[in-house]
């Protein structure tokens, strides 16, 4: 029943509905109708009975059989009334038939025992019958009155036809009106299955809910809170892969520009080698963004899963990730010092993204501080802290570093603009939050656990 | 000529600088928008190359603002962007013509050239002048018919004075028009440039103005 439409599975059950009340109609009307043509019937017939009584049977006159032709003839075109529908026959106390109606009153079975009510079944086709004993007023004879039993039951049954008649006609309409009504409610349904069916893929505008039943309302509701929120998942991603087209077109034009510049020196071997130099420069800075923008939209999509957290080892971490850039910090002669005071206070998370966030902070101090400058890697109860020194950067500017693609102005080092972006990130999914800030002749990064 | 050229982005910046160089240009490289937009104030520039993404000031303020203070000096701009909309605005603001990155060390040359030539109203790449044809295109001069050898600066203090016939060029204009800020300059090199001139071309190519400097000699 699930697979069918809401629609018809209402209709369906209307109809179920409106049969079974026109059918419990129809039999609760049979049975009534039955009982009281029975009673109606069996009163006349005992009427009819007492007056067949009253006459002198023994002595049939002229005035008395008019009488006899009279009630027979009232028997026989009732009206209405069907022909025959109505028998009787007179006995004596000894069962002899003495007088008939000529018809099937003649096949009437004397019962000496009778009195009252009683069933036979008459004739050759042995059509039941019910039939009425009643004494004769002057006790000479006993007569029987009998009615067909099929007569009974095709009057009931005419009976119950008229009453159902205005029944059927009436549930009929109302069956129309229900199939109208769940058909003309169910059209904003179908309106909005239309709509979509018909939208532009891009097109996430709002559906209409105004003029909608309340019942629906709630949906429709949901479906445009989804659109809103697919709409602005798209349009971060399309800015993201625009951003990132547009960051691409600098390295590349200084691929291009480096390339001619080794192709025309010709004979200048000094040039051509700097250009080629400066082209591999420019290829790593290339494929850094690119890394980048990888690592960025990765983590752009990664949800905030903490079913695949694990337990942190800090001291791990830090001391691997420092190892891992201690030689580009030796290029520079920098130093990376480790402080830890406590344990920082968030237990759970990736290790990966850990090392991700403070290799691009060390990358970070490495890459903009002066040449033999100091790097202090502190990790405390409710914060971790990378410090570099020598370098401060303009108050105006430090908001805007967490932008995507942001590069301080005058920065003479490459770099793609991400690297705070994808710490911001991080923090942001292990519950921290990210501070900049100029201090002691410095910069220092410190994530806090919120 | 003397190029001016406004980039930021240290090895686009510097591939310009030297690649144009190679094509004959004399070029000056700033990376700052504000050292940028002083240079044009204080040196005679024939193009000004500049990018619109700048730190500090936009290429954009730059450009209006010389623009304002009635500098006629035609600007290629260089854009990240190739939203059709920058443009517009970089066209409306001045700018003469524009490039989308990533773009050809080549183009940029052939552009700039085209906006020299323009500036100078001569629309056809060679310039004649009596029995000499010099080919702004491919840097080349012909003597009756037969190409002559000259060295790059010989080649710009020549078509400097081509393209100001019946004009007398003091010896410090034609030394601020062939020589960058970065180049070092003998006192007397002009004057050997005109000297290697002569001998290559004919001695009436260039006429020495007593006390003032040199121009054209008659065709």
């Amino acid at each position: 029943m699930k697979k069918f439409s809401l629609q018809l599975r209402l209709i369906i059950f209307f109809i179920l509905i409106s049969g079974t009340v026109f059918l419990t109609a129809g039999i609760m009307s049979w049975y009534e109708g039955r009982e009281k043509l029975d009673e109606f019937f069996d009163t006349y017939q005992i009427l009819m009975a007492r007056k067949l009584s009253s006459l002198d049977w023994q002595h049939i006159n002229a005035e008395s059989q008019s009488k006899i032709d009279k009630l027979i003839k009232d028997l026989d075109d009732d009206g209405e009334e069907e022909d025959d529908a109505l028998g009787f026959a007179v006995f004596t106390h000894e069962g002899k038939m003495i007088f008939h109606d000529g018809n099937e009153g003649k096949d009437f079975h004397f019962n000496h025992n009778a009195s009252g009510f009683e069933n036979q079944k008459i004739g050759k086709d042995k059509e039941p019958w019910r039939i009425f004993w009643i004494e004769s007023i002057d006790k000479q004879y006993i007569i029987a009155i009998g009615q067909e039993i099929d007569f009974r039951e095709d009057a009931a049954f005419d009976l119950v036809e008229d009453t159902l008649l205005p029944w059927a006609a009436g549930l009929t309409i109302l069956l129309i009106a229900a199939v109208y009504m769940v058909s003309r409610e169910f059209r904003p349904v179908k309106k909005i299955a239309y709509e979509l069916r018909h939208r532009d893929s891009n097109d996430l505008s709002a559906i209409d809910n105004d003029n909608m039943p309340t019942e629906i309302k709630p949906m429709v509701w949901a479906l445009n809170n989804l659109f809103i929120k697919i709409a602005e998942t798209l349009k971060r991603e399309r800015s993201f892969i625009s951003d990132s087209a547009h960051e691409l077109r600098s390295p590349l034009t200084a691929l291009k520009v480096q390339l001619e510049v080794a192709e025309l020196a010709g004979d200048d071997i000094k040039t051509r080698n700097e250009a080629l130099q400066k082209l591999c420069l420019g290829i790593e800075r290339a494929s850094r963004l690119v890394e980048q923008l990888l690592e960025l939209s990765r983590l752009e999509a990664y949800e905030k899963d903490t079913s695949n957290f694990k337990d942190l080892n800090w001291e791990e971490i830090i001391q691997e990730a420092i190892t891992t850039q201690q030689n580009a910090a030796s290029n520079q002669n920098i130093n990376i010092k480790y402080i830890s005071k406590e344990k920082f206070c968030i237990k759970k998370g990736s290790p990966l993204l850990w090392s991700l966030l403070l290799r691009n902070l060390l990358d970070n101090a490495i890459r903009y501080s002066p040449y033999g400058a100091e790097i202090k890697v502190t990790m405390d109860k409710t914060s971790l802290s990378v410090y570099n020194s020598g370098v401060t950067i303009a108050e105006e500017i430090i908001p805007r570093l967490k932008e995507r693609f942001f590069r301080p102005p005058g920065q003479s080092r490459n770099g793609s603009g991400l690297g705070l972006s994808i710490v911001e990130r991080i923090a942001r999914l292990h519950n921290c939050n990210v501070e900049l800030k100029n201090e002691n002749n410095g910069f220092l990064v410190t994530i806090h656990s919120i | 000529m003397r190029i001016l050229l406004i980039e930021d982005d240290q090895l686009i910046g510097d591939g310009l600088n030297i690649g144009l160089e190679k094509l004959g240009f004399s070029v000056d490289w700033f990376q700052n928008g504000l050292d940028g937009r002083e240079a044009l104030l204080q040196a005679p520039y024939d193009a000004v190359i500049l990018d619109l993404g700048l730190p500090g000031i936009d290429g954009l303020s730059i450009l209006k603002e010389w623009r304002m203070q009635g500098k006629k000096e035609p600007v290629l701009i260089l854009t990240a962007r190739g939203d059709v909309d920058q443009k517009i605005i970089g066209l409306e603001s001045g700018a003469d013509d524009y490039l989308a990155k990533p773009f050809a060390l080549a183009e940029v040359a052939a552009r700039i050239k085209a906006l020299i030539r323009r500036n100078n109203n001569t629309l056809t790449p060679t310039i004649e002048h009596g029995n000499i044809i010099f080919n702004q295109h491919n840097r080349t001069v012909k003597l009756n018919g037969q190409e002559v050898i000259l060295s790059p600066k010989e080649l710009m203090v020549l078509e400097l004075l081509l393209n100001n016939k019946n004009k007398v060029l003091s010896k410090e204009t034609i030394e601020n028009k062939i020589y960058s800020w970065d180049e070092e300059v003998s006192s007397n090199a002009v004057e050997v440039h005109i000297h290697h001139l002569r001998k290559k071309l004919g001695k009436n190519i260039i006429k020495t103005i007593n006390k003032i400097g040199y121009m054209l000699g008659e065709a």
